[in-house]
């Protein structure tokens, strides 16, 4: 006799289509999130490989340096005879008329290659291919012309070069900057028409033996540089581990992997319990009949797996649907949040196992746990309890008084409230985790914007310049020749700009173990009187404490090191092993970077640079009487804003996708629990409708208590969703990026999240009181079937 | 002896509100018998039923069905026998709203490695003509006889019936009982069947009367009357 198949499947496609608008929305919430995600994965792993594979395609340097003149034929061969392959990678920084900054470079053909992403590569003078992300940034397409000072060119293509993923004006940026600062090719010809007095002649080089890792990297580095040194006059040098133009991108890409997955699994853990939530309804409803089967023989498994049917149903064509949608259309999406981000070169999309695994079997398998705890617990109860509908667990404890004096509508609507419980809480934990991400996605933009608008009051001058010391200048090995060559330096940097002020400043890095990662501290020696930084006083304070080397702190390396008065941190140099201990005596209110300061003159004589001597200027006036080659670095409001510009185009595209998503998540959310309270109540408010009460009078009863909770739930979301996104932000900054942005919470977006709230709430609202005008009279006459 | 109920007892609540429903019941049926277990309401007839359909448990005394005792049946095995020799009709027919009538009667046959041929059980219970209906499209009487169909087409041994009738009208009462009457002569099944409708005793091959807790009468009917001469 042939086996009958259970015939309880039937009920499935029937139950999907009678409710339809619920599992539709749970659906639709399930595709976009795990076809995001999967798009994200896939565009990830992708990306990430093709920008592995650059290296060799494109034939990245292993490095370059810049000499302040052309290297000639000898000095090259002797060179290459260091194990190298030299290249020449000559370039010409230009202002556009329009206030950019593009370094052309001559066309490339054996090292740092371009991908060309649209058009074509220029082939004759005054014809120019600039970069794809860069174009994008200006409003740049092929055809345009690029104007800078009456010269112009015509773009003939888009293309991303290959050393220039992160487009890095300068390796000591702490970020890049894609606005303001471009790169473009021109044919040989046009270059040879630049002046030689605007060329940077810098050279790439490739190691012969070819690369290894990070250590050999530097070690071969650390001789090469030595080698070279004696060969050519180094203005610059640049290894390819070093050189942030390359590796940035490879170490931002696939940081966020880890995010982007709790962000996932916490969805699905959310949409299992709301499923949780509508079974467990489903089983109230239906408890005669779960008795009646119980009684017959079916036993709880058939009964677990009979009800985990839909959900895992629908979670696994969620899932493929996503991952297809990942593939296809969100792949493009995330990708164009890196293009967006990166001058990368195309890429070839990758199947990816580990992105089908964790966006389809992982999820299934969360819902499989969940649906399999929640639904074992509400199914051990005996047939006889089912059939008596008496399905609370242990002694019915009865209704709990309300006093009589309280008005009957709030009597009852407390009732509901008590009845729908588990829904609410699975209701709060939406409402926290949606307004979890809406909050960060309206607090990011804020941060960056407070960052930049406070900078300016903690900025100590307009303009701070970092001189920057002729190599010649601090041999060690020819100690005569470097002590002329520094005052040679020192009188070259001499200005007539009235208010500059000199100072020293040293830089060290933090010790890895003392800090999650090393990071960057500049130590200012501030003089005596100083108009910038009148800190005598503070000085004198901190000398007489007793201190051992005594320096005050930033107030972000404070808040970044949750640095007190009294601590000792340890500093070092970057490839040294010189390390200089430092206590905490006090802090200075300046965001502008992580930084320690103390007297001129006794940072000269702990770094050993000689009394008198100063390594750059505060000035409010900009400085334009000093050669722009013992310029190292240029502080200004611009550069010190250049983080949070760069954060914002990077990452506002996703902020503003973070904001949308939780606010479909928070209205799912609403409008699936509020649906099942008023499902579960169908039979009363049919009742209370034959009673005579009203429609609008039925909605208070019930729609009210789910208006206050909502209401009430959001109000207690807030402080939860501020103190978790506080920490995670801390965390964040601590161990992804360098620097430091204040947290900065206003009370605008507390009013904003509140008023998106109750306005996402009071549509759902609307749609269900159409619900209830609907709920038929006779529904309280049915019978139980 | 099919089956054997031996000294069962069975109360309710705590301490002073604790009530003693079922004091001590012994009692046997032989296979293929038709046993009415008849009384008041609140004597204990549907405490009874329920622990001999394995869904609830006796305080103390035992049942035993062909010889195996209940009491040493874990969850488990209980839920085989349920499977394996029961089949339920309740007053209230707790039919699933999703499924069609054919559907219901399959929910029973996919219980069993030996079902009735439904489309044959659907003309004996009169409801072929309805098997596409959903059970919100049906009487009273049909629904009842879509329950009986679910229950009995896994060829139980025994039929629990607990009071089958009670919610239905007189005609429809007369044709559920003798549809039962026809399921139990023609599968001979054990049918034990709780009511409190006096006249239905007249069908049974046994009839076991209840009260406060105590089998007050244990007869044998020497003759039976058919479900259609029945009148109350």
């Amino acid at each position: 006799m042939k086996k009958t198949k259970n015939p309880l499947r039937h009920r499935l496609p029937r139950e999907l289509k009678s409710d339809f608008g619920k599992y539709m929305v749970i659906f639709l919430l399930l595709v976009l999130s795990i076809g995001l995600i999967s798009g994200f994965l896939v565009a990830d792993e992708s990306m990430i490989a093709a920008y592995n594979d650059s290296f060799e395609k494109y034939n990245i340097e292993d490095g370059n340096f810049t000499v302040e003149y052309r290297a000639n034929k000898s000095s090259i061969r002797m060179i290459e005879d260091l194990g190298v392959k030299v290249y020449e990678l000559f370039f010409t920084d230009r202002k556009m008329d329009n206030g950019v900054t593009v370094r052309i470079f001559k066309n490339r053909t054996a090292v740092d290659l371009p991908c060309p992403m649209e058009g074509s590569l220029p082939e004759e003078t005054g014809e120019i291919a600039v970069d794809r992300m860069f174009a994008d940034n200006n409003s740049l397409k092929t055809g345009d012309i690029l104007v800078s000072s009456g010269k112009e060119w015509k773009i003939t293509g888009l293309v991303a070069l290959s050393d220039y993923s992160a487009l890095f004006s300068d390796n000591s940026d702490t970020m890049f900057d894609a606005l303001h600062f471009g790169v473009a090719v021109v044919c040989e010809e046009e270059f040879e028409s630049f002046s030689k007095n605007e060329i940077t002649w810098r050279y790439a080089w490739k190691y012969n033996e070819g690369i290894g890792d990070k250590a050999w990297q530097k070690d071969r580095a650390e001789s090469f540089s030595e080698d070279l040194s004696g060969i050519v006059d180094l203005v610059g040098f640049n290894p390819r581990f070093q050189n942030q133009a390359i590796i940035f991108t490879g170490d931002d890409m696939g940081s966020d992997r880890a995010m982007m997955m709790v962000l996932l699994y916490v969805i699905i853990v959310i949409i299992a319990f709301v499923f949780a939530v509508t079974i467990s309804n489903t089983i109230v409803k239906e408890s005669n009949v779960i008795g009646t089967l119980r009684a017959s023989g079916y036993t709880k498994g058939e009964l677990i797996r009979h009800y985990m049917t839909m959900p895992l149903f629908v979670t696994l064509v969620a899932a493929l649907v996503g991952n297809v949608l990942g593939y296809t259309v969100f792949k493009d999406v995330c990708a164009d949040l890196y293009y967006n981000s990166y001058s990368l070169p195309t890429y070839v999309t990758l199947w990816n196992a580990d992105a089908f695994f964790e966006t389809t079997v992982v999820p299934v398998v969360i819902m499989i746990v969940i649906d399999f705890v929640i639904l074992s617990r509400r199914l051990a109860l005996s047939p006889l309890k089912f059939l008596r509908r008496d399905l609370k667990k242990g002694r019915s404890r009865g209704a709990f008084p309300l006093s009589a004096h309280l008005p009957f509508f709030t009597r009852f609507r407390v009732r509901v409230i008590f009845q729908n419980m588990p829904n609410y809480i699975v209701l709060f934990a939406g409402i926290f985790f949606a307004n979890f991400l809406l909050m960060f996605g309206l607090m990011l933009p804020e941060i960056l914007h407070h960052y930049e608008e406070t900078l300016p009051d903690s900025m100590f001058s307009e303009y701070q310049y970092i001189l920057q010391l002729p190599q010649a200048a601090v041999d060690e090995d020819k100690k005569l020749e470097s002590m002329m060559n520094m005052l040679k330096f020192q009188n070259a940097v001499e200005t007539d700009v009235e208010d500059a002020e000199k100072f020293s400043a040293y830089g060290l890095q933090t010790v890895l173990g003392e800090t999650k990662r090393i990071e960057d501290v500049l130590v200012y020696g501030i003089a005596d009187h100083s108009r910038y930084l009148p800190l005598d006083d503070r000085f004198r304070e901190m000398e007489k404490a007793g201190f051992e080397n005594p320096v005050l702190a930033s107030s972000n390396y404070r808040d970044k090191m949750k640095l007190k008065i009294g601590d000792r941190v340890t500093l070092k140099e970057e490839f040294e092993d010189a390390q200089y201990s430092f206590t905490i005596a006090g802090f200075l209110e300046y965001t502008g970077s992580i930084c320690v300061f103390m007297p001129k003159e006794k940072l000269n004589e702990i770094f050993d640079l000689g009394k008198g001597t100063f390594t750059g200027y505060f000035s409010n006036t900009p400085i334009t009487d000093i050669d722009k080659s013992y310029i190292g670095q240029t502080i200004d409001r611009e550069s010190l804003t250049k983080v949070s510009r760069q954060l914002m185009k990077s990452m506002g595209g996703m902020m503003y996708l973070v904001d949308y998503f939780s606010m479909l998540m928070f209205m799912i959310l609403i409008y699936i629990l509020s649906k099942i309270i008023i499902e579960k109540n169908a039979q009363s408010i049919s009742m209370t409708k034959i009673l005579g009460y009203r429609n609008g009078e039925i909605s208070r009863l019930y729609l009210h208590s789910t208006t206050l909770m909502t209401i009430l739930e959001i109000f207690l979301s807030l402080p939860l969703c501020t103190t978790g996104l506080v920490w995670i932000y801390e965390q964040m900054i601590v161990s992804e990026m360098t620097g430091w942005i204040p947290y900065y919470l206003p009370r605008k977006i507390y009013i904003q999240m509140i008023i998106m709230g109750i306005v996402t709430y009071a549509v759902v609202a609307v749609l269900e009181y159409q619900k209830i005008r609907k709920v038929p009279m006779d529904e309280a006459l049915k019978n139980v079937e | 002896m099919f089956l054997e109920v031996q000294g069962l007892k069975k109360g309710f609540g705590q301490g002073s509100a604790r009530v003693e429903v079922l004091k001590g019941i012994d009692f046997t049926c032989e296979k293929g018998e038709f046993c009415v277990l008849l009384g008041p309401s609140g004597c204990g007839k549907s405490t009874l039923l329920n622990i001999i359909g394995g869904i609830d448990k006796p305080d103390s005394g035992e049942i035993r069905i062909e010889g195996e005792a209940m009491s040493l049946m874990k969850e488990k095995r209980l839920t085989m026998y349920r499977r394996e020799h029961l089949g339920y009709i309740f007053q209230m027919y707790n039919l699933i709203p999703n499924l069609t009538v054919r559907e219901n009667i399959e929910v029973g046959a996919y219980l069993s490695r030996n079902p009735l041929d439904v489309e044959e059980l659907m003309h004996t219970l009169g409801l072929y003509e309805h098997r596409g209906k959903l059970p919100n499209q049906l009487s009273g009487g049909q629904q009842q006889r879509c329950a009986i169909g679910r229950a009995i087409v896994k060829n139980p041994d025994i039929l629990l019936c607990d009071e089958p009738t009670g919610a239905l009208d007189y005609n429809t009462s007369k044709e559920i009982l003798k549809l039962i009457e026809t399921v139990n002569q023609k599968y001979g099944n054990t049918v034990i069947m709780v009511t409190h409708n006096d006249a239905i005793r007249f069908m049974a091959d046994r009839v076991i009367k209840l009260k406060d807790g105590m089998v007050r009468h244990n007869i044998q009917n020497e003759t039976k009357m058919s479900a259609e001469e029945l009148d109350w």
